[in-house]
């Protein structure tokens, strides 16, 4: 008879609006149970409801798993080739989902009630295998001189439609950091950021501000973040195609979808963030409604060709590349930020505009956000 | 930039410098008083000051500068987060230079500006720090001591390694006589460049005034794959850019000993074969008399580095053997190894037992200290521009006798110019190009 043994699951709240994104997909009725197997010791599996309908193959979900045996005192990512099922990794369809994780017993669960499970999405646009054009600005940031060369046939990978949030990057903060690791005090500026930190040593979102991007976030943290999640930092090479489309933006293989404007400079085509009184992303002035930060998805209607929000503006995204001359071998690599920002003139929000950043800097005008796919070498 | 009056501001003018009539300004400080700063060119040396200017208490960014607004954001949060006052940000530094606020112009552009700026800043009345190496050439560094002098200006150099205190007690052992009689001096600066990857020409980029930014150099067609750095028509060359750190901190530990008499080079562009006309590799030789200092540097070595940043600021020395950035002082009773960057030195006596040691530390707050101290007492700096000038001007000699076939030049410090060589005393000035021209009279 199998032993069907409910643990339990806790919600994370979820707001899904049409022009913001807060925090993680909606995700519901989530069962968790347990049953032994013949053979292989008992398996786990985890059943919840996939209720955002626009989840399709060009715009999957990423679903991870996070669980704990301390009761809450320390998390671990469920690894991904432990799991089966339909509703795990890329996720391509809406509807109910079931993930059957075979590497139970290798956590050594002593007492299945005490375990806590979590199940989280993170809305994603599919970048299809091809071909792309790389036209990185050499000495707006990157350094002309490193004998790196760009590799413009890129593979199948995933980017996160959104800016990390804020939402997302508390709810992190108070599964992981019980010694203020991954915070600091700027964060607290409610304009330019947003999250408090109290006498009980959790996090709160300041009211209204869940839906911007995560701010004054070092490279290390913004790394260590998407390790949480099982994800990683674009590369430069993959960020530029992102925003511009491959030379096909249905792929090379399949190659029936030419990309109208293959060297677009701006997601949305060649026409600067503020032309003919159109203001088309957040950069620098109130023009464009924000004198700070914008909620994230705050100008859908000129988003890349794959449908990513705010590659232009925003904030400047960390990528994995580093920069790297004899200045400054030594200290630590200087780390390549694209994507302009709410302070950059509107030239700067385009696609080949980047900067260099020290990795432990904090700044207003820099967050992130995550990939999934193997990384190329470049 | 564009709405700048350029023509107007040039009108009648011989030149760019000479346009400015602006008597300088005796402002007295009150013990509250901020300097009020612009910043003129923002790439990581410009971000760097600014940043550090900013979370001053005595000081404040009135103005951040650049001719590509594309460096805009970066420094302008930086500054905004340190300091209450919002910068303006303009492409034109002569906005700078137009405003009575402003006491100084921090200018960190490229090598070719360093000479024009300053000197414009001097006739506008402002004191100014500015990058190393100082002057793009001879003559013109010779100008910008003349422009200070003239205008009664602080010019602080960014060679800030002076300003450490354990440079100075290096300085008093070796002055003590413990090392006895010093005849040679030998400075390294070995680094890791890469070749420059040809590419086309592009347009020039929406939000960039190259023209203001090639300034007193030649308009070539845009390229960014080709480095300013390695064109001697921007720039003293990667390896005078930096180790005329080590040379002026080897000056300062003789003394500051003036005028070698004599320069010769070997070396040149040799590994990195990529267009570049400064070269990978110099070796120099500056004769003083009874010294001789020597210079090692080439771009290709990979084995040598410059010292860590956990050494930089901890107790600990460089592993001296592969220290890039050394200076070694040898007497007639001792030898020395002397660290860059806070390395610290050690000094060992003639049967190669260690004597004396020092830890050290980076000096840019203590010299970034010295400047403002210097603004408000209206007293010279420790990196003067004449000590800059004679720094640099070490740089282009060597540079100079590449130049002409590695030939042994001679040199007069009268006149600073070569004496056995016409050829090389064409190098000791530049041709600078219309508006953008250093006047015969600053």
């Amino acid at each position: 008879m199998v032993s069907r043994r409910i643990l339990f699951f806790i919600g994370i709240a979820l707001i899904c609006c049409r022009c913001a994104f807060a925090s993680w997909l909606d995700i519901s009725n989530v069962n968790i149970r347990q049953e032994p197997t013949e053979l292989a010791g008992p398996k786990t599996i985890i059943e919840y409801d996939m209720n955002e309908p626009n989840i399709t193959p060009e715009n999957p979900a990423y679903v991870f798993v996070r669980y704990s045996q301390g009761a809450g005192k320390s998390w671990r990512l469920v690894p991904m080739d432990s799991l089966r099922g339909n509703g795990f990794d890329i996720v391509e369809k809406p509807g109910h989902k079931q993930i059957i994780w075979w590497g139970t017993t290798q956590t050594s669960f002593a007492d299945l009630d005490q375990v806590k499970i979590r199940v989280r999405a993170i809305p994603m646009a599919r970048i299809p295998a091809g071909e792309f054009v790389m036209k990185s600005l050499p000495g707006a940031g990157r350094d002309e001189s490193k004998e790196m060369e760009f590799d413009t046939d890129l593979p199948l990978f995933y980017m996160a439609k959104y800016e990390t949030t804020i939402a997302m990057y508390v709810d992190y903060l108070n599964e992981m950091s019980k010694d203020e690791a991954g915070w600091n005090r700027r964060m607290s500026n409610s304009d330019r950021c947003g999250i408090a930190y109290d006498d009980n040593h959790t996090y709160q979102v300041q009211p209204g501000r869940g839906s911007y991007p995560i701010t004054y976030i070092s490279w290390y943290d913004a790394v260590n973040f998407l390790q949480w999640c099982g994800l990683r930092l674009p590369t430069e090479a993959e960020w530029e195609k992102a925003l511009r489309g491959g030379l096909f933006l249905d792929g090379d293989q399949a190659k029936k979808k030419p990309n109208p404007m293959p060297e677009r400079r701006f997601p949305w085509g060649d026409a600067s963030p503020d032309a003919e009184g159109v203001f088309r992303c957040n950069f620098d002035g109130e023009d464009d409604g924000f004198a700070y930060t914008a909620p994230v998805g705050s100008f859908q209607k000129f988003n890349s060709p794959y449908d990513i929000c705010d590659l232009a503006g925003n904030v400047g995204e960390w990528t994995l590349d580093w920069y790297s001359t004899s200045y400054h071998v030594g200290l630590d690599g200087f780390r390549l930020v694209r994507g302009g920002s709410w302070m950059a003139v509107p030239a700067a929000c385009d696609a080949i505009t980047g900067a260099t950043q020290l990795p432990l800097k904090e700044s207003s005008i820099m967050g992130f956000r995550g990939v999934r796919g193997s990384r190329q070498s470049h | 930039m564009k709405s700048l009056n350029r023509r107007e501001f040039m009108k009648g003018a011989a030149g760019a410098a000479a346009a400015l009539t602006v008597l300088p300004r005796s402002r007295t400080y009150g013990a509250n008083d901020k300097v009020i700063v612009g910043v003129m060119g923002l790439g990581g040396r410009g971000t760097f000051l600014a940043e550090k200017f900013a979370e001053r208490p005595d000081a404040e960014i009135a103005y951040l500068c650049d001719p590509n607004t594309r460096r805009f954001a970066r420094v302008r949060e930086a500054v905004e987060e340190a300091q209450n006052r919002r910068p303006k940000m303009v492409q034109d530094f002569r906005k700078i230079l137009d405003d009575r606020e402003v006491d100084v112009l921090i200018n960190a552009t490229p090598d070719h500006w360093h000479g024009l700026g300053t000197i414009m800043a001097c006739q506008a009345g402002k004191d100014v720090y500015v990058e190393k190496p100082m002057a793009h050439n001879v003559w013109e560094g010779r100008k910008m001591v003349e422009a200070a002098r003239k205008y009664k200006r602080v010019v602080q150099v960014g060679m800030q390694s002076r300003s450490a205190p354990y440079v100075k007690k290096a300085k008093d052992y070796i002055q003590s006589g413990k090392m006895g009689d010093i005849y040679i001096v030998r400075v390294f600066n070995m680094m890791q460049h890469a070749k420059q990857r040809p590419s086309p020409t592009q347009p020039v980029p929406e939000g960039f005034d190259y023209e203001l930014w090639c300034g007193p150099a030649p308009k070539m067609p845009y390229n960014p794959s080709r480095r300013w750095l390695n064109q001697f028509a921007y720039s003293c060359g990667p390896i005078a850019g930096d180790a005329v750190h080590q040379l002026d901190l080897a000056r300062y530990l003789i003394d500051d000993i003036p005028y070698p008499k004599t320069v010769a080079h070997a070396g040149g562009v040799l590994s990195l074969t990529d267009g570049r006309d400064a070269p990978d590799t110099q070796l120099a030789t500056f004769e003083y008399g009874p010294l001789t200092l020597m210079m090692e540097a080439a771009l290709w070595t990979p084995y040598m580095k410059k010292t860590p940043g956990n050494i930089r600021e901890s107790d600990r020395f460089p592993n001296w053997p592969f220290s890039s950035t050394k200076v070694e002082v040898l007497g007639t009773k001792g030898f020395m190894y002397f660290g860059r960057h806070g390395g610290g030195w050690e000094a060992y006596d003639a049967q190669g037992e260690l004597v004396r040691s020092e830890y050290g530390r980076q000096a840019d707050k203590e010299h970034q200290d010295n400047f403002i101290d210097c603004i408000r007492a209206r007293k010279k700096p420790t990196s003067d521009v004449e000590i800059g000038h004679l720094t640099v001007l070490l740089c282009h000699m060597a540079n100079i006798s590449y130049r002409v076939g590695n030939q042994r030049l001679e040199f007069d410090p009268k006149t600073e110019t070569f004496t056995n060589c016409k050829e090389a005393n064409q190098y000791l000035k530049r041709t600078y190009r219309e508006p953008w021209v250093v006047p015969e009279n600053v």
